[in-house]
């Protein structure tokens, strides 16, 4: 019991960025690889500025600002690959969409390393040092911040789609851009949108994701941008909802089968073989429709 | 005959000669640099054949490069002789490309490429873990055939060598066109006698073969492998960077690519003095430009090098007075050549098993055919036939099921009831046996590679002709090389015998539409058979264009004494050239006759020109 606990808190961190994955896809029909380095960016960029201080002013952020500071860069990182990168391949078959993200991945990554270094980069939580115990598992503050962000990120989008015509627009993009910008929508603001939101929802995650595995290094978060990959593509991609229950399992699965045999390739390869099991059972997701297939 | 070689083609030929000569020429040290460059190449040459022929993405190369590698090293360590190392080498990368290839029987695009990405994680995490696996105690001795840097390095060229020869003859085989078919028309392959499954699994285990040949290649030059760095995610995508940058489909580019990629830093490294630290720049920072080239080129130049390549030779072949520019593309035109009568015959002369002489009243029967898509019944009980020589008509108004009916013969449609050919059962039969029992067909809005060239084409519309193993092919083996002369002539004639042998070089897809309907028709009966299926070949043609239509239609059946199935809108062309008229409405016959009388039919005119039309006297739609 006590590691599904521990499981659905790293789950909720994975959920943030499978959510974003999700948005990416709804609203341009292309597959993002890129979220994990997104986030790492943004998450090394608030280390490095409380240690150092941001250039130019001087000023050390307080520990809490790499939350801040972490989505801020993201958001920053999601609108400039929008901008430059992915919005002439808008038109293109989707396989190009995921070259390119592949590209800003790599290179991303190879960039990490090159200013940051290949060492652990390691802060104390950005949201203090308190613990709760749940059903016998001790959870850290980050841990916890982590499962109330995803809920309030859950509910924020839920309303977001019900409630706002912006929220409608992205979800008329999401069918046809064409006649969504027959009907009025501004689907380059929808483009924008989705990539900003994206980015900042990856960089909250690193800077959760990062104390609570005691640090990460450049290629940490591709791992966990995988997982998160996996958790999107379980739940369904075209399926926010999908994206945070499977999410969710991933975490689980995890922590239960790393757990058990003790290895965690053992749960590396039990994640893989949901995905690939979830594909080709039911290529569309467990809640994605048939535009996810 | 002599060829006549374009000045831009012997160039490079040329270029290539003096860099390999002099590669040759290098010190030990970069000779064995260059081999390693080789092994990627090689790589990222079996993935493009993934990537720019089956239009299939792969991010677990990086991962079959490791089980080709270590498989060798298994076998060459338990004392197999080196030659047997690199076919094992060779086999296990096919098959762990074949295995991870399976689930793109189901899903396509995106999803196959998020399974690849998941077996390359599960590789590095799991199968490199083992030291079993890895071979973590074995050590492959370099026989003293290649003990030599230089000697492994001619030996890794000619490698090279043999994967460009290979992807050559799968260019000019049965295999090639049918992978690029699934690829553009995937289902409707089949009716050209291509499985879709087992063409898309050859194209992963050709792939995963030649990347394992990369790794065996790899396994010689080390000896042994202790780190698992090589055949991780990031190397996968390396390769992937390397073929976009390269550019799909371009042999050149691609090798370009590797030796920029690979070659490069290693060399830049060699070459500065190492106090100065530039070395470690060059290993550095190239990795990241082509990480950045290759967003670059997918965004900017989705041609890659290869393109840049192909520009420049277009620009020598002006220059030197060679050039095609400007060439207008005349239309086709229906030709009465002398000797089409000999041609005909030839094009009818098919092996079968099946005898036309058979005796059988109708060529196609149906009986109660009945097609459901989940409530909707798009075809309910109908039965007709179809005579030998006979042109019959289907006509009926938009969603009345006409073209179901040809999917339902053609073995695309999930049919219920009894349809015969020559009293041959069809129902759930596979679709790619049917031109091989003389069935053939034309789609409504095209089954063809706009790609590939007019020729290519018709060669694919042949492939059930093709009697050689697509492997056979490939390695020429066997008499593939005179049947594939038979069959280009075959495609020759065909092409002379609809007036299209001047477009036969230009692609499919540059062509007027109209050409391109002649083009899909000449296909259809280039694959001789006996009955012509054609769903609204007068679609988008002008008046003039369906007048002509129709006479070819009473060619086809005169001269080649083809059975027609035509699903026609254009009422002209019905009474021109059909002999017996069929009418759907909803799915069900309503009509059948005479053209001229079941176009007379109030039923008939209501149903297909619109329900206002007897109020008002005009067509509704």
């Amino acid at each position: 019991m006590a590691q599904v606990v521990t499981g659905l808190a790293a789950g909720a961190a994975y959920a943030l960025v499978a959510v974003g994955v999700v948005l990416i896809f709804k609203g341009t029909k292309a597959l993002s690889v890129a979220q994990g380095e997104i986030g790492a960016f943004g998450y090394f960029f608030g280390l490095r500025w409380s240690a150092r201080g941001v250039p130019g002013l001087g000023w050390h952020p307080p520990l809490f600002a790499d939350l801040v500071i972490a989505a801020v860069v993201g958001a920053l990182l999601g609108l400039v690959i929008e901008q430059l990168i992915m919005r002439p391949l808008v038109q293109r078959p989707p396989l190009d969409g995921l070259i390119a993200t592949l590209g800003v991945a790599l290179f991303l990554a190879l960039l990490e390393k090159e200013i940051f270094g290949t060492a652990t980069q390691f802060a104390p939580s950005p949201v203090g040092k308190w613990r709760v115990v749940v059903l016998g598992a001790t959870l850290t503050a980050e841990r916890i911040v982590a499962l109330g962000l995803a809920a309030v990120v859950a509910g924020a989008i839920y309303l977001f789609f019900t409630r706002t015509k912006f929220g409608l627009a992205v979800l008329a993009t999401t069918g046809d851009p064409t006649v969504a910008r027959l009907l009025g929508v501004k689907v380059t603001q929808v483009y924008r949108f989705v990539w900003i939101t994206a980015g900042a929802l990856s960089g909250l995650a690193a800077a959760l994701l990062g104390p609570a595995f005691g640090g990460l290094t450049p290629f940490d978060m591709t791992k966990f941008a995988l997982r998160a990959l996996a958790g999107a593509v379980i739940g369904g991609l075209d399926s926010v909802w999908g994206a945070i229950i499977g999410s969710l399992l991933i975490g689980v699965l995890e922590a239960v089968v790393g757990g058990q045999v003790g290895a965690r390739g053992a749960a590396n390869v039990a994640v893989l073989a949901l995905v690939i099991a979830t594909l080709v059972v039911r290529p569309q997701g467990l809640l994605g429709t048939s535009g996810a297939a | 005959m002599l060829r006549e070689v374009p000045p831009s083609r012997a160039a490079g030929a040329a270029a290539i000669a003096l860099v390999v000569a002099w590669s040759c020429t290098l010190s030990p040290v970069r000779l064995s640099v260059l081999v390693g460059v080789a092994a990627t190449a090689i790589a990222a040459l079996g993935l493009d054949i993934l990537v720019a022929r089956s239009g299939q993405l792969s991010l677990a190369h990086a991962a079959f490069l490791g089980v080709g590698a270590f498989t060798a090293l298994n076998v060459g360590g338990h004392g197999g002789p080196w030659p047997l190392a690199l076919a094992a080498a060779v086999g296990a990368g096919a098959i762990a490309a074949t295995l991870s290839g399976l689930p793109s029987l189901r899903i396509r695009g995106l999803q196959v490429a998020i399974t690849t990405l998941a077996f390359q994680v599960a590789a590095e995490n799991f199968l490199f873990t083992r030291q079993d696996f890895t071979a973590a105690n074995q050590v492959l001795e370099r026989p003293a055939l290649l003990d030599t840097d230089l000697r492994l390095y001619v030996f890794a060229l000619g490698c090279v060598a043999a994967v460009l020869i290979v992807r050559r003859r799968l260019a000019v085989t049965a295999a090639g066109r049918s992978f690029l078919a699934v690829r553009d028309v995937e289902a409707r392959a089949q009716c050209f006698g291509i499985e879709t499954g087992r063409t898309k699994l050859l194209a992963y285990a050709l792939s995963g073969a030649i990347v394992g040949l990369a790794g065996g290649l790899l396994a010689l030059k080390e000896g042994s492998i202790s780190a698992k760095d090589p055949f991780v995610l990031l190397e996968s995508l390396q390769l992937v960077a390397i073929v976009v940058v390269g550019g799909a489909g371009s042999a050149a580019g691609i090798l370009t690519a590797a030796v920029v990629v690979k070659g490069l830093p290693q060399f830049v490294g060699h070459i500065s003095i190492p106090l100065t630290g530039i070395d470690l720049d060059a290993v550095r920072i190239v990795p990241i430009a082509s990480a950045a080239l290759l967003v670059v080129a997918v965004v900017a130049q989705p041609e890659g090098i290869g393109g840049v390549y192909r520009s420049v030779g277009r620009v020598l072949d002006r220059l030197l007075g060679r050039g095609t520019a400007g060439r207008s593309v005349p239309r086709a035109q229906p030709t009465a050549t002398p000797g089409a009568a000999e041609q005909a015959t030839a094009l009818r002369g098919v092996p079968r098993g099946l005898s036309l002489e058979m005796p059988v009243r109708a060529l196609l029967e149906t009986r109660e055919v009945t097609v459901q898509y989940g409530g909707v019944v798009a075809l309910d009980a109908v039965s007709l036939e179809g005579r030998l020589g006979e042109v019959v008509g289907l006509i009926g108004a938009n969603g009345s099921g006409k073209s179901t009916f040809v999917n339902s013969v053609s073995g695309l449609a999930p049919v219920t009831g009894a349809i015969r050919f020559r009293g041959v059962e069809l129902v759930r039969r596979p679709p790619s046996r049917l031109s091989a029992l003389g069935v053939a067909r034309t789609f409504q809005d095209m089954g063809l590679v706009r790609a590939e060239t007019v020729k290519e084409n018709v060669l694919l519309a042949q492939t059930w002709l093709c009697n050689y193993g697509r492997l056979a092919g490939i390695l020429a083996l066997g008499s593939t090389v005179t049947r594939e002369r038979e069959l280009r002539r075959r495609a020759d004639m065909a092409l002379q015998l609809f007036g299209l042998d001047h477009v036969a070089d230009e692609r499919l897809g540059e062509l007027p539409y109209g050409t391109m309907r002649i083009v899909e028709i000449a296909s259809a009966v280039a694959a001789g058979p006996d009955l012509l299926l054609l769903d609204e070949a007068s679609a988008g043609l002008g008046p003039e264009e369906s007048h002509a239509l129709a006479d070819r239609f009473l060619a086809l059946r005169n001269e080649l004494g083809l059975t027609l199935v035509v699903i026609e809108h254009h009422v002209p062309l019905i009474a021109r050239a059909c002999d017996h008229v069929y009418c759907l409405e909803s799915g069900a016959l309503i009509a059948e006759g005479a053209p001229g009388e079941v176009i007379a039919q109030p039923a008939v005119i209501q149903s297909f020109l619109g329900r206002s039309t007897a109020a008002s006297g005009g067509p509704a739609r």
